[in-house]
């Protein structure tokens, strides 16, 4: 026998083994179960000393009071059922979420409203057609605002340095009923980057905050190059109430919490329930719902 | 530049659509030259073996539906190069070629009669078994030499590692596996 006939002969290495060496890509490796069953014996003494971690900072934080988000990266044939106008049933079954954030069951939600105390940029005092932006004064106070009239240079607004971003700020307001029932904040098409969660005590919300970014392959037929977009986001939330807020944009995370801590909130009165939404389902990003 | 989902190029040869072809030469067309190539030496070899590798395809689909469908087509290439170096000259292979198949005598059996069915099984399911035991780096790193034929410095480049770690890893592992084959029975 020569020796391309033992070459040819590794020729029946496993496909999985072949189609994970196509690129170098060790956070797609796929690890054989072999693997896993030798590294079982490690895992259960991991798992121990996981478990002994988990119930000593469990009781720190019950002492502290619980973080009232919990999130989660779906598995990609998690399918949620969100609005979609396009479809004649109104909503489409969508997967591969990047990420999923949850809330405690909250029957009740405090409706609330906002007024930013400091912005990176002057607010318009009008800016015709785009409500709630008309006729705005110091008294004016919203549900949601969005700063993506800025980047646009025939804009009133316009701001140079945003030209090019297509959202710098947005701000938003949820209730926690609307998660009630299985519901979740979704993160469709950006990867969050590392994920930070903490408490603030003015005002008095749980914090969880990321960079996330979308890759985009070029286009050279439309002479697009390759590009990835990218923003930071900032969740607001305070479990007594039942309320969330996000804030996020192309705008620095620096300056969002700047936004952040000077937020003034304030409640309309008005008591939310699970029924008041017909979707239990909302979204980080823009492009649906 | 998009591509077509491999379930979709796929469809198109179920359909018999020319357009598979072409689908096929643009979404895997690289990885089945690279493939060639790393065994054959004259560029036109690798042009026409990239060919015969999509007629290979055209004729095995239907009836298989091959998932994933890139080991499928970088498997009918190697198995066309090697067949096609066996017709042709020494000048014809490729000089890298050579030095892996001087490292593949350290841990394939001396003896083995890869005609015999039962014996290629016997030392290909070892060998599965081998790697199924690596982790992810050492795994990419046996592939791409011993299945593929990359040269180390194309392996080191992908890896953002150097030549000299690539090549004392690849040592190590032929060492194991030499071992584990030993223990295994087969006379290497």
């Amino acid at each position: 026998m020569n020796r391309e006939e033992k070459f040819r002969a590794l020729a029946g290495i496993e496909d999985r083994f072949i189609a994970e060496s196509i690129r170098y890509a060790p956070e797609d490796a796929v690890c054989p179960s072999e693997r896993i069953a030798h590294m079982k014996k490690k895992r259960v003494i991991t798992f121990a000393l996981a478990a002994v971690l988990i119930l000593s900072l469990g009781i720190a934080a019950y002492a502290a009071g619980f973080f009232s988000m919990n999130r989660r990266v779906p598995e990609k044939s998690e399918t949620f059922r969100i609005n979609w106008e396009e479809n004649p049933s109104g909503y489409i079954d969508w997967s591969n979420a990047k990420l999923a954030v949850t809330f405690p069951e909250t029957a009740e939600s405090r409706e609330i409203e906002f007024r930013p105390g400091w912005l990176p940029f002057t607010l318009p005092s009008t800016l015709a057609g785009s409500s709630p932006w008309e006729n705005l004064d110091a008294d004016t106070w919203f549900r949601r605002l969005t700063a993506e009239q800025l980047p646009l240079s025939g804009s009133p607004a316009f701001v140079p340095e945003y030209e090019g971003m297509s959202q710098p700020l947005l701000i938003e307001s949820y209730s926690m009923s609307q998660f009630s029932n299985g519901g979740a904040l979704l993160l469709l098409y950006f990867t969050p980057g590392e994920i930070v969660e903490e408490h603030w005590d003015e005002p008095d919300v749980d914090v969880m905050r990321f960079h996330c970014t979308q890759h985009f392959d070029a286009v050279p037929e439309y002479n697009m190059p390759e590009r990835t977009l990218g923003q930071n986001i900032l969740l607001l939330s305070n479990a007594d109430a039942g309320w969330v807020i996000r804030i996020c944009g192309e705008i620095s995370m620096d300056e969002l919490i700047r936004v952040a801590k000077n937020l003034e909130i304030r409640e309309t009165g008005r008591v939310l329930t699970c029924d008041d939404f017909e979707n239990h389902f909302c979204f980080f990003d823009g492009g649906v719902g | 530049m998009t591509h077509l989902e491999d379930s979709r190029i796929i469809d198109l040869f179920f359909v018999r659509s020319e357009q598979a072809i072409e689908e096929l030469d643009k979404k895997h067309g690289a990885a089945v030259r690279k493939t060639a190539a790393n065994i054959l030496a004259d560029r036109r070899d690798v042009e026409e073996c990239a060919n015969d590798t999509y007629l290979g395809c055209w004729n095995e689909m239907p009836p298989q539906r091959p998932d994933p469908l890139i080991s499928f087509v970088c498997r009918i290439a190697r198995n066309l190069a090697v067949s096609r170096l066996r017709r042709e000259t020494a000048a014809k292979r490729n000089a890298g070629f050579d030095l892996v198949l001087d490292e593949m005598e350290d841990f394939l059996p001396s003896r083995i009669n890869v005609e015999a069915d039962y014996e290629t099984k016997e030392l290909v399911s070892a060998v599965n078994r081998f790697l199924s035991g690596l982790d992810y780096d050492d795994r990419f790193l046996f592939v791409r030499r011993y299945w593929f034929a990359d040269s180390v410095k194309d392996i080191a480049d992908a890896m953002h590692s150097r030549e000299n770690r690539v090549s004392v890893r690849l040592f190590r592992l032929r060492g194991k596996l030499r071992n584990m084959l030993k223990k295994e029975g087969f006379s290497v």
